[in-house]
Parts: structure tokens; sequence; C-alpha cells
């Protein structure tokens, strides 16, 4: 078990390392120049030049690799050259709010997908598949930013039920705790605006999560068939179990070991993807930041949000390996040897090797 | 349906088959009929095999007295003590299956629940009707202990994958009996095992079926262990029964060259060894 979680880890650093090269190397081959970006539109070349040799972009690529590599561990991202704050701090601010939308849309992708994925397979060819395939077929093939836009056309202009853009309605106040301002409001007690929060958060996490929840909803499907198509299914009916115990506990039980590789991965998907919804619905979070670094030019923005995201990736598959490692008994490492007889055998010889 | 007089000679039967037909498909018109009328029956406590190549509907028959096929539809009559089963609300089917009829399968690693503890999946028929865990696992354990599996109390939380083969078996045997069902129908209970352990497993439900009484419903191709085993023979061909009778006039003096046939196709110690086997030729007449 602990070699298989230090394995785990020191892959995990590999990756990182190979995410630090590519992130530099994106920040050498991307079009804009930094140090006129840190200069500012009406620099002089000599300022340019000045503001290049401060940022050591005059020096050796491998030097500045090294520079970087090294900034990066201290945990500098560099400087955004729009807030004028260290681009870690700007993230620090932001990133809570997008973990807070992430959080949502895949509670909404797991209710949603889980058993939608189940009844398409336990109903196959019938029916309720056809329209749950066809459901969340449209869900994917919608761009999140244009659904977006016609939840907030349907819920909050013609509907008037649900707020249009923004986190929290005007008026209501909740300290920042941890920055993802549900959370805030619950820890700070403050029921009402709870809820207001959670109601500004619903339909940009539905506008998130429709694109995900096909996949979901088609891996749970194929291998919930493989599952339930199995011996053992047969098996669970043949002593008289009841349906929904056959299904969910020894079938889903099979059927959520390949899905929770996907949904590990799409983790760090829908945390990229913010970018398409934070910005409809006036969000602020990583999307939003990342929107406005693209806009500004801001390289170093970019590139930390960008690593960031990374992270969140690599840290979301690590949690998923040690997930699967309780989902599957198979991963784990054998308690006993065949060697000893495992049998007291009517045969003569005994054991069974 | 039954006569009074039906009644009373097939009374004391526990599983009474008549007029059995199995059809697979959605409508009635595109449907294939796989099973062809069948009759059989088996007392309490008697060992029963059923005979027959692939595809002559011995396994359908089996999942038909069990109800387990959701999409092939029934006609004729499966009759078990009181209960008529082709009619038997899906409700009451449950309280059948596992308590009072037990299933084996073919192969013991795909029949296992691959993510569940081997205890858990054999408490479940205890569980599901409402027994004490702490009882239930006790009695898995004293079962599971009886079929032979070594420092039982160890092995119960054990996965399937951490047993070999013949263990493996011995687990599906043990969900299967451990409610303590009246007919234990074992579908191929040996064929993926090896020699060795398929003599251990069948010397095992035999001693298992004498002690309680169990009736067998042994269905099996290998001729080989039918012998040894079980009082009577029906033997099956493309979902008719061929012959039936006691094992020793069917071997001694088989009817249906059918039967004799497969008789011949099994390779015997004491036979000439230059001799062919013989085939059993697909265009031999099947009644």
């Amino acid at each position: 078990m602990v070699r298989f979680i230090t394995r785990r880890l020191g892959q995990l650093v590999i990756v990182f390392a190979g995410l630090v090269v590519v992130a530099f190397l994106m920040s050498v081959i991307l079009p804009g120049d930094p140090g006129r970006a840190a200069a500012g539109r009406n620099a002089t070349v000599a300022q340019v030049a000045e503001a290049r040799h401060r940022l050591g972009l005059d020096r050796p690529l491998l030097m500045q690799f090294g520079h970087y590599a090294a900034r990066i561990l201290h945990g500098d991202l560099g400087t955004s050259v729009f807030t004028h704050q260290s681009v870690l701090s700007d993230i620090r601010q932001v990133l809570p709010s997008s973990v807070e939308l992430v959080v949502a849309g895949m509670i909404i992708n797991l209710v949603i997908a889980v058993p939608l994925g189940v009844l398409a397979a336990y109903r196959r060819g019938r029916p309720a598949d056809v329209v749950a395939r066809l459901f969340v077929l449209v869900g994917a093939a919608m761009p999140a930013f244009w659904l977006g836009l016609m939840l907030q056309l349907i819920f909050a202009d013609q509907l008037k039920i649900l707020p249009l853009s923004g986190q929290l309605s005007f008026g209501v106040d909740v300290r920042r705790i941890t920055g993802a301002t549900t959370l805030d409001a619950l820890l700070e007690g403050n029921f009402p605006a709870f809820g207001d929060a959670l109601k500004h958060l619903i339909l940009p996490a539905i506008a998130l999560s429709a694109s995900f929840i096909a996949v979901v909803a088609r891996t749970v499907r194929s291998s919930m068939i493989t599952a339930l198509d199995s011996d053992y299914i047969v098996l669970a009916r043949a002593t008289g179990a009841k349906e929904w115990r056959v299904v969910v506990r020894h079938g889903l039980r099979n059927a959520l070991v390949p899905a929770s590789t996907i949904l590990g991965m799409q983790l760090g998907w829908m945390l990229g993807a913010t970018v398409l919804v934070e910005s409809t619905f006036n969000r602020t979070g990583l999307g939003a930041y990342m929107v406005t670094g693209v806009l500004q030019n801001d390289l170093y923005a970019v590139i930390g949000s960008i690593l960031t995201i990374g992270v969140v990736f690599l840290l979301a598959n690590f949690a998923v390996d040690l997930i699967q490692l309780w989902l599957n008994p198979r991963l784990r490492p054998r308690r006993r040897t065949s060697a000893v007889p495992l049998v007291t055998s009517p045969a003569p010889a005994g054991g069974v090797s | 349906m039954s006569t009074p007089a039906d009644r009373a000679q097939y009374g004391q039967n526990l599983l009474e088959i008549r007029g059995l037909r199995v059809a697979y498909g959605n409508s009635r018109r595109d449907a294939v009929e796989v099973v062809h009328g069948i009759d059989l029956s088996i007392r309490p406590g008697e060992r029963l095999a059923v005979v027959g190549e692939s595809g002559s509907g011995k396994s359908v028959t089996a999942r038909a007295v069990l109800g387990l096929d959701t999409d092939a539809s029934l006609s004729g009559s499966i009759r078990l003590g009181e209960h008529e089963l082709t009619t038997l609300s899906r409700r009451r089917m449950r309280d059948i299956r596992g308590a009072r009829i037990g299933l084996i399968f073919q192969d013991p690693l795909a029949a296992l629940n691959p993510v569940m503890r081997v205890g858990w999946q054999i408490m479940q028929p205890l569980i599901i009707r409402g027994t004490g865990k702490r009882e239930a696992r006790q009695r898995g354990i004293d079962l599971l202990g009886r079929l032979g599996v070594r420092d039982a109390g160890a092995r119960f939380d054990d996965y399937p994958h951490q047993f070999s083969g013949g263990m493996r078996q011995r687990v599906v045997i043990a969900i299967a009996v451990i409610a303590q069902p009246e007919l234990l129908i074992a579908d191929e209970p040996t064929t993926a095992l090896d020699v060795r352990v398929q003599a251990q497993v069948l010397q095992l439900l035999d001693e298992l079926a004498r002690e309680r009484g169990m009736a067998v419903m042994l269905i099996t191709h290998d001729l080989g262990i039918v012998a040894g085993f079980a009082e009577r023979v029906v033997v099956m061909r493309n979902g008719r029964v061929v012959e039936h009778g006691d094992v020793d006039s069917i071997y001694a003096a088989p009817k249906a060259e059918y039967t004799r046939g497969l008789l011949g196709a099994v390779p015997r110690l004491d036979s000439d060894p230059d001799r062919e086997l013989a085939t059993v030729a697909p265009d031999w007449d099947a009644s």
C-alpha cells in the first residue's frame, strides 16, 4: 500500500516537472513580449530593454528556465502586469470561488449522470434508455457559454426564479473567510446569505456541468451494462435479492471503477472550463481571471492559472487513485501467497495450488 | 391443469416440470423457442443429472426454474411443492430464490462479485431475509469451514481474487446453500475446474446433499461425473428430453441412439486404445 502511494507520488512529481517545462516554453514561444507588457504600452525602447533585463529575459534560455523553476518552487509565479500583485496572491483570491463552482458542477454532474447511466443500462434499448441518451447528448452538444445565456434568459429573465449573475444579491454581504461565498456564509452562520449564494450558484453550475454529464452517463451506462450482464449479477438475483440491491450494491460498485477515472480528470477539465462560464455569469474565479489575463496580454497571470489548473488536475487524479484503491480490491497488494495450502481437502494430497 | 391422479402420482415430488416451453424474443411472431415441452421431476433429497451437449436447453431449463431470464417467455408448468413458479409474482419468486432453490454456476470467478468480500457475498441470502449480521457471519464462517476452507474466519474477509478456482467454487456453493434450500441447481459446477478439484467439489456436493437432505439437479455435459453422483439421468437434446431413467439402466442399456452416441464419446480406461471415439452426429434425430 505504502509502495503504491509512494510510486504515485513520484509520478506526480515527474508530471509536475513536465508541466513546469511546458509552461515555461509557452512563455517563450507565445507571441507578446513580457518585457514590453511589463514596461507599459508607451515605454521607450530603452525602458523596454531595462524591463527585459530586470525580468532576466536577456539571459540564455537555460538560465532563464533555471531561474524560473527555482522561483516556482518558492511559490513565486511572477507579478501580474494588470493587477500589479503577485500572481499567487491573485490566484489565492479567485481560486476558492472557482472551486466552489466546480464542486457544485461536480455534484450536479454526479447526481444526474450516474442515475441516468444506471437507468439507461438497466432499461437498455427501451424508451427510457433512448430518452436518457438523447437528454445527455443535447446537454453535451450545447456550448457552455451559450447554454449559460439560455439559462439566464429562461430562469432569470423570463421566469425570474433565479438571479441573473454575480455571487450575492445587492445588499447581502458575507465576510471573506475562505473566498468561497457559500462556505463563508455557512461559516458565518448567515443562512439567508447562504441561500442567496446558493441560488447564484445554480445556473452557472448547470451550464458548467452540462457537457460533462454526457461523458459520465455514457461511461456509467457502458460499464453498467458489462456489470449487469455478468454472472455475479445473475447469482445475486438467484439469492433472492431485490432488484435495487442487485443493481446498486452488486452492479454499481463495479461500474464505478471506470467512472471514477473519468470523474477525476473531469475535475481538472471543469476548472479549466470555468473560463467559459464565469464571464457569462459575472463571477470572480480562476476562469474570469484567465480571460482578463489573456485580454491584457498578462503572460504570468495566464501561466500561473494554467499551472494551478494543472496542479489541481494532478491532485484530483491522485485522489482518484486512492479512491480506486478502495473501490477495486484487485489493485491492492496481496496479503497472502498461495504457498500455504488453503484447503483442508477431502482429496488425499490436500492443498490446492 | 393436473388431474387428481397426476397429483397423487407426482405429489411427493419436490420439483415437477410439465410441458415446459421456453422462448426468447420480443414479440410472439419472431420468438425463438429453445425448449420444446419437457417433463422432469425431482423427489426430495434426490440427485438428478440433466445431461446434454451445448445448446440442448439444459441451462435454459435451470434458469427458467428460478425465473432468472426476464426476456424469456415460459409456458407449461413448473411446480415447487405447493407453488406454481411460472405464474408466481416477482416478490414471491424472490422468496423462493436462494431460500428454497440454490444455484451454482459454471465459472466461479465470474460468479463472484470481484469488488465485494467473499464473506459479504456468502451472508447475503441471510442478510436480505433479516438475519442479524453477527449470526449471519457466524453461520457463514461455519459453513465455509465445513466446505473445507482452512482458517475460514480469517479468509471470510478476503476478496474473490485472493482465492484459487476450487476455493472460489466452495464460496459459490456456500452462497447457494447457506439459506438451506431444499433444491440445489448445479449448472456445470465443475467444468471450469481442473480434474482433481472437480472430484473434490463433487464429493463435497455429495456430502452436503446427504447431510441436509437436499435435492440436487446436476446439469452437465460430462457423463464421466454423472455415474458416481446422480441416481437418475435425464438426457436432453435440442430442447427435448430424449431419454430418462435410472443411472444404472441408462449406462447399461441406453435406449436412445443419441444417448449411445454420448456414452460412446467418453473415453474409458478399459476400452481398446485403437478404437476411435464416437462423435455425436448433428443430424441425428432428436426424439
